[in-house]
C-alpha cells in the first residue's frame, strides 16, 4: 500500500491487475459506444438524398424525431459525444496541471458528460415535440438507390432500420450477398441482410444493434434505482437498530420471500394494463419494476456492513465531536460501507438484462416496434425453423452477460480479496 | 414466523389492488367492451363473491348514518333517463352558484361523492349531458351495492314510513335490490341439510298463502302421477331432470303441479322430497316473491313488494341491527383485507375466472404434479454433479484441471436458461438439424396406451431437455460456491492436523473438510427450491409443459386473479418453509449453531 493512497485508488490498481476483467471493462465501454453510435451503423434513411435539384438530409432529421424516447436520449448522446470528448480532454489537462487527484478528475469528466447530455436533450426536446414531419410521406426506395443517374441516397454502412417492415424479404437466412448473385452490383451489394430477416422482413442485425440500447438502459436504470433504495434502507436499518431495524428487516425478508421473476411478471402484467391500454410503455414499467423489486439484497448487504462500521472507533470519534446522526451516517459510515453493494452492481446489471430479455420473450416487455434482444427471441419462439433468429440474439445476450459477470468478478477480487474464488 | 406470514398477506393484498378495476366504467364512459367480455352485472357479482365491495382495511359503515345517502340514492334510482336529464338543469345552476338552491347543492354534493369519472366537466359541458344519466344510475347503484348490509335499515325505514311518497319507496326498493344480493333462499344448497328447511319453506309459505285460492287442486290420478315422479326424482340428478321435462310436457297435469309440490314442501315430508319439491317449484315459478318493480308500478304491486321486503327484514333483523359489540367487531372483520386473510389462511382460493371455472386448488395441484418431479430431478442432478465438481476444483486448485472446469462453469453461469432452451429447441427438437427430442409437452399423444417401460422412456425423452435447462445455471452457481467454500476450509489448521495424523486424502476431504464446507452450500438450498417454482416460467413456456410456471404465466396473461393470488401466496409460503428447513438443517449439520434457546449463555 502506498502512502496516502485512497481506498478506491487501491481498488482500481488491483482491478487493473486482472487482465480479463480490465479487458471486459473496455468491452462494456465499447457496448455503450455501440449503443450510442448505432444510427451511424444502421439506419433506413439516407444521410444525403438527391432528388433532382434538391438535396435533403433525412438521417439528421430522424435523429431528432425517433419513434422511442429512449432513442432520443441516445441520439443526443451521439451528437454530444465529441463536444464532450473535447471538453473532457481540455478539463483533464487543466486538472492535471493543478494536480487534482485522479478520482476527482474522473468525477469532473463524468459530471461534464451528464451536463452535456442534459443540455443536448433539453435542446432536442423542442424539435422532437414539433408535430410536423416533412419527410413522413417520403419513402426512400432502395431500388432507386442502385441507379445513380436519376436520384440516389448516401446510406450508412447498414441501410436497414430496426423496425423497417419489408414483407417480401421475410425469413431470409443470413446472406453474404443479395440474391440473385449474378446481377449483384457495387451498389446493391450493400443491401445485404448479413444476419437474415425475421418474419416481418426486419433486418436482424439492425434490430440487434438497436437492441443494445434497450438492454443497456434497462440494466443501468433498474440497477441505479434499486441501488439507491437498497442503500438508503439498509443504512437506516443498520445505523438506527432497534425497532427500526426490526421492521425494515422484516420488510426485506418478506419481499425476498416472493419469487423474483414471478413477482416482476405479475407487477408488469398488472401495472402495464393499468397504465396504458396500448402497452407501448411496458418496457419502462419493466425497468421500474425490476428496480423496485431488486432492492432487498442490496439493503441486506449494506445493513450488515453498516452494523460493522457503526461499532468502530471513528464513529465514536464523530459522535464525540457532536456530529448529527445523519452526518455520521451519510458522511462517515456510508462511504465506508458501500463496497459490498458496489460489488453486486455488475452482476445486477447482467441480471436486469436477462430479466428484461425474459420479460420480452414472454411478451410482457418490449412490444412490436421496440427493438430488443428479448423481443427478437419472442418472434423466434413462434417459429423454430429459422436458426438465425435464435442464435444471434442469444449470442448477444450471452456476450453481454459474460462481460458484465467478468467485470463483476474482477471488482469483487479487487475490493475484497478474501472472497476470491 | 407469524409477522412474516402477516406481511405476506399484506403484500399479496397490495399487489391485488393493482388489478384493473371496474369494467363498467370504461364501458359506460367510452363505449368499449369490458375486459375479457365481462359485463357490469358479472363484475358486480364477482365483487360480492370476493367481498371486493367492502372497504379496504377498516369498515366504519356500521357506525355511520346513511339516512340522507339512501334517501338521495332512492331519489335518483327511481328517475327515468329523461327526468335525470331535466334534473341536470338545477344541478348546473347549483354548481355555478351554491348559495341559491340549497337542496340542489346538497344533491350535487352527493353526486360528486359517488365517483362518476370527470363529473364536473361533464356537468359543465351541455353537449356531454346525454352521457350522464346512465353513469349516474350506474354509480349510484354501485354505491348502494358497496354499502350493502350497513345501509339496509334506512331503506327499510323509508318503506315503513307511511308519509313517504310512492316514488321514493320505489327508489328505496331499487336500493335494496342492489344492497342485498339474494333476499330469500328458495332451494336447498348442496349438500342439503335439515337446518335450512325453515329458511327455504318461509318464502314458499308466503307465496302459497297468497296464491292458494287461484291454483287448481290436483286430481286423484295426478296425485299418483306426481307421487311416481317424486320417487324417481329423489333417486338421481338425471332422473330429476327427466321428471321435470316430463311434467313440463304433460298438458294434463302441468297446471296442478304447483299445488301438489307446494303441499309436499309445506307438509312434514322427508328431507329428500322437500329438496326435490323446492327445486321443481323454483323451476315452475321462477320468481315466487317479487322483490323489484318498474318505476311506473301500481300501488298494489308496490304494497306487495314492500311486504316482501319487510318479511325479508324481519327474518334477518339480527344481521341488519347488530349490537354495538358486533358493530365494533365488524370494523376490522368486515373488510376486504380481513376476508382475504381468512381465504388465504384457510386455503379457500375459490374458483378461477377463466372459462373453465375450475377450483384454483385443483389447478395448482394439477400443475404441481407436473412440475414437482421435474424440479426434484433437476435438484438431484445439480447436487450430484455440482458438489463433486466443486470438490475436484478445490482439491486441484490452480492446476489446469481446475482452470478448465472453472472456465466451463463460468460459461454455463453466463448462459440464461431460456437461451439454452431455445438453442436446444432449434437444434435438437424441430427436425431441421437433429430430431433427437420431442419439442412440446411431457407425453406423446399416445402415451396412455403405452405399457410401463415405454411410458417411462417416453416421459424421459420429453423431460430430458427441460431438466437440463433448469439445471445448467444453478449447477454452475452451486459448483462455484462449493469450490470457494471448500477452499475456505481446506487451509485451516485442523485439516493440516488430519493430514498429519496420516489420514488418506479422500478421508480428509470428504469427512473433515466437506462437513464444514457444506454449511454455506445449505444456504443455497433455501434459494434454489423457490427459484425453481418461479424460475421455471420460461422453461415451461418454451417447452409447453403445463406446470406451475405455465399456470402463473397464463393466469397473468388472462387476468385470472384468484389463481394469481393463490400462486403468489403459495410460493411465498413455500419459500418461508424452505427457509425454516434450512435453519433446521444447519443445526443438524453443525451442532455449534443454536438458535437462542440453549445458546443464551454462549
Amino acid at each position: 500500500m502506498r502512502e496516502g493512497e485512497a481506498y478506491l485508488d487501491i481498488v482500481w490498481r488491483q482491478f487493473k491487475k486482472n487482465r480479463s476483467a480490465y479487458l471486459c471493462l473496455w468491452l462494456v465501454g465499447l457496448l455503450m459506444l455501440q449503443a450510442i453510435f448505432v444510427p451511424l451503423l444502421a439506419s433506413n434513411v439516407p444521410l444525403v438524398y438527391h432528388d433532382g435539384p434538391t438535396t435533403i438530409y433525412p438521417w439528421y432529421y430522424h435523429l431528432f424525431h425517433p419513434s422511442q424516447s429512449i432513442d432520443l436520449v441516445f441520439n443526443m448522446g451521439l451528437l454530444g459525444f465529441f463536444p464532450w470528448l473535447m471538453l473532457a480532454i481540455v478539463s483533464d489537462w487543466w486538472a492535471r496541471r493543478r494536480a487534482i487527484s485522479g478520482r476527482k478528475r474522473l468525477a469532473i469528466i463524468f459530471l461534464e458528460l451528464l451536463a452535456v447530455w442534459a443540455a443536448m436533450i433539453a435542446v432536442a426536446w423542442i424539435p422532437a415535440t414539433c408535430p410536423r414531419d416533412p419527410y413522413g410521406d417520403l419513402n426512400f426506395p432502395k431500388e432507386q438507390a442502385k441507379d445513380p443517374q436519376t436520384r440516389h441516397g448516401l446510406y450508412v454502412p447498414l441501410p436497414f432500420g430496426p423496425t423497417e417492415i419489408n414483407l417480401p424479404s421475410r425469413l431470409e437466412p443470413p446472406q453474404t450477398s443479395p440474391h440473385p448473385p449474378e446481377n449483384a452490383t457495387k451498389f446493391n451489394q450493400r443491401f445485404t441482410h448479413w444476419l437474415g430477416t425475421n418474419s416481418n422482413g426486419e433486418d436482424v442485425l439492425a434490430e440487434m444493434l438497436y437492441g443494445t440500447r434497450i438492454s443497456m438502459t434497462v440494466g443501468l436504470v433498474a440497477v441505479s434505482l434499486y441501488l439507491a433504495i437498497g442503500i438508503v434502507v439498509g443504512a437506516i436499518a443498520g445505523y438506527f437498530g432497534g425497532a427500526v431495524d426490526m421492521v425494515l428487516s422484516r420488510i426485506i425478508e418478506i419481499v425476498l420471500l416472493f419469487p423474483t421473476l414471478f413477482l416482476i411478471l405479475t407487477l408488469v402484467g398488472l401495472l402495464g394494463q393499468n397504465v396504458s391500454e396500448q402497452g407501448g410503455q411496458q418496457i419502462y414499467i419493466a425497468m421500474a419494476v425490476i428496480g423496485i423489486t431488486g432492492w432487498p439484497t442490496i439493503a441486506r448487504l449494506t445493513r450488515g456492513e453498516v452494523l460493522k462500521q457503526r461499532s468502530l472507533d471513528y464513529t465514536l470519534a464523530a459522535q464525540a465531536l457532536g456530529a448529527s446522526h445523519w452526518r455520521i451516517l451519510f458522511r462517515h459510515i456510508l462511504p465506508n460501507s458501500l463496497s459490498p453493494a458496489l460489488v453486486s452492481v455488475p452482476f445486477g446489471i447482467s441480471g436486469a438484462i436477462v430479466i428484461e430479455a425474459s420479460l420480452s420473450l414472454l411478451g410482457f416487455g418490449a412490444q412490436p416496434g421496440q427493438p430488443s434482444w428479448g423481443f427478437l427471441l419472442h418472434v423466434a419462439s413462434q417459429n423454430y425453423h429459422s436458426w438465425w433468429l435464435v442464435v444471434f440474439p442469444s449470442l448477444a445476450i450471452f456476450f453481454t452477460v459474460t462481460v458484465f459477470n467478468l467485470v463483476g468478478n474482477g471488482l469483487r477480487d479487487a475490493m475484497d480479496p478474501r472472497l476470491r474464488i | 414466523m407469524i409477522p412474516t406470514l402477516f406481511g405476506i398477506t399484506v403484500v399479496s393484498f397490495c399487489i391485488m389492488q393493482l388489478a384493473p378495476g371496474d369494467p363498467a366504467a370504461s364501458q359506460l364512459s367510452g363505449g368499449t367492451v369490458g375486459r375479457g367480455g365481462e359485463t357490469p352485472e358479472m363484475y358486480q357479482e364477482r365483487k360480492r363473491e370476493l367481498h371486493l365491495d367492502k372497504p379496504l382495511l377498516l369498515n366504519f359503515n356500521y357506525f355511520r348514518d346513511f339516512r340522507q345517502t339512501v334517501r338521495l340514492s332512492a331519489f335518483y334510482l327511481s328517475r327515468t333517463d329523461e327526468e335525470l336529464l331535466a334534473e341536470l338543469e338545477p344541478l348546473g345552476d347549483a354548481s355555478r352558484d351554491p348559495g341559491a338552491q340549497p337542496e340542489a347543492a346538497e344533491r350535487l354534493k352527493f353526486l360528486r361523492s359517488v365517483g362518476i369519472p370527470d363529473f364536473n366537466s361533464r356537468l359543465a359541458d351541455r353537449d356531454r349531458w346525454p352521457t350522464l344519466p346512465k353513469l349516474m344510475e350506474y354509480y349510484v347503484g354501485k354505491l348502494c351495492g358497496d354499502l350493502g348490509t350497513a345501509a339496509v335499515r334506512p331503506a327499510i325505514d323509508i318503506l315503513q314510513d307511511s308519509t313517504s311518497p310512492a316514488r321514493l319507496k320505489i327508489g328505496a326498493i331499487h336500493c335494496l335490490t342492489r344492497m342485498v344480493g339474494q333476499p330469500f333462499d328458495y332451494t336447498y344448497s348442496l349438500p342439503p341439510s335439515d337446518s335450512e328447511t325453515a329458511a327455504v319453506i318461509l318464502p314458499w309459505r308466503i307465496w302459497w298463502n297468497r296464491n292458494k285460492a287461484t291454483l287448481p287442486r290436483p286430481s286423484a290420478d295426478a296425485n299418483v302421477y306426481f307421487g311416481d315422479a317424486m320417487k324417481l326424482m329423489v333417486r338421481s340428478h338425471d332422473e330429476f331432470n327427466n321428471a321435470i321435462v316430463d311434467i313440463g310436457g304433460s298438458k294434463k297435469y302441468y297446471a296442478m303441479a304447483k299445488c301438489y309440490f307446494a303441499e309436499t314442501l309445506l307438509s312434514d315430508s322427508p328431507l329428500d322430497q322437500k329438496v326435490a319439491a323446492s327445486a321443481i317449484l323454483k323451476q315452475l315459478v321462477p320468481e315466487p316473491l317479487k322483490m323489484d318493480l318498474a318505476n311506473d308500478a301500481s300501488m298494489k304491486q308496490l304494497d306487495e313488494v314492500t311486504a316482501n321486503w319487510m318479511e325479508h327484514y324481519r327474518l334477518n333483523q339480527r344481521e341488519y341491527e347488530p349490537s354495538s359489540l358486533i358493530r365494533a367487531w365488524r370494523i376490522v372483520t368486515d373488510t376486504q383485507y380481513a376476508y382475504m386473510v381468512v381465504r388465504l389462511v384457510t386455503f379457500q382460493f375459490g374458483n378461477s375466472t377463466i372459462h373453465t371455472h375450475e377450483p384454483v386448488i385443483t389447478m395448482i395441484w394439477n400443475a404441481l404434479v407436473v412440475s414437482a418431479p421435474l424440479m426434484f430431478m433437476s435438484e438431484l442432478l445439480i447436487y450430484l454433479i455440482a458438489v463433486p465438481l466443486g470438490i475436484v476444483c478445490g482439491v486441484y486448485r490452480g492446476k489446469p484441471l481446475d482452470k478448465g472446469i472453472s472456465l466451463g462453469l463460468f460459461v454455463l453461469y453466463s448462459i440464461p436458461p431460456f437461451v439454452a432452451g431455445m438453442l436446444f429447441l432449434v437444434f435438437l427438437c424441430y427436425g431441421d438439424y437433429l430430431n433427437w427430442f420431442p419439442a412440446l409437452g411431457l407425453h406423446s399423444p399416445n402415451a396412455s396406451s403405452l405399457s410401463f417401460f415405454p411410458y417411462l422412456w417416453d416421459y424421459f425423452r420429453h423431460a430430458f431437455l427441460p431438466i437440463v435447462c433448469l439445471s445448467l445455471f444453478s449447477l454452475a452457481a452451486m459448483a462455484m460456491y462449493a469450490r470457494s467454500s471448500l477452499l475456505d476450509v481446506i487451509n485451516q489448521d485442523y485439516i493440516r492436523t488430519a493430514r498429519a495424523k496420516g489420514l488418506s486424502g479422500p478421508v480428509v476431504i470428504l469427512k473433515h473438510a466437506m462437513r464444514n464446507a457444506l454449511i454455506p452450500i445449505l444456504t443455497l438450498f433455501s434459494t434454489f427450491l423457490p427459484a425453481m417454482l418461479g424460475g421455471a416460467v420460461l422453461i415451461e413456456y418454451l417447452f409447453g409443459i403445463p406446470g406451475m410456471g405455465e399456470l402463473g404465466f397464463t393466469s397473468i396473461d388472462q387476468k385470472d386473479f384468484p389463481t394469481l393470488m393463490a400462486l403468489l401466496y403459495v410460493e411465498a409460503l413455500v419459500t418461508l418453509v424452505s427457509f425454516l428447513i434450512t435453519d433446521i438443517l444447519y443445526v443438524v449439520v453443525d451442532p455449534r449453531i443454536t438458535f437462542g434457546a440453549r445458546g443464551d449463555s454462549a
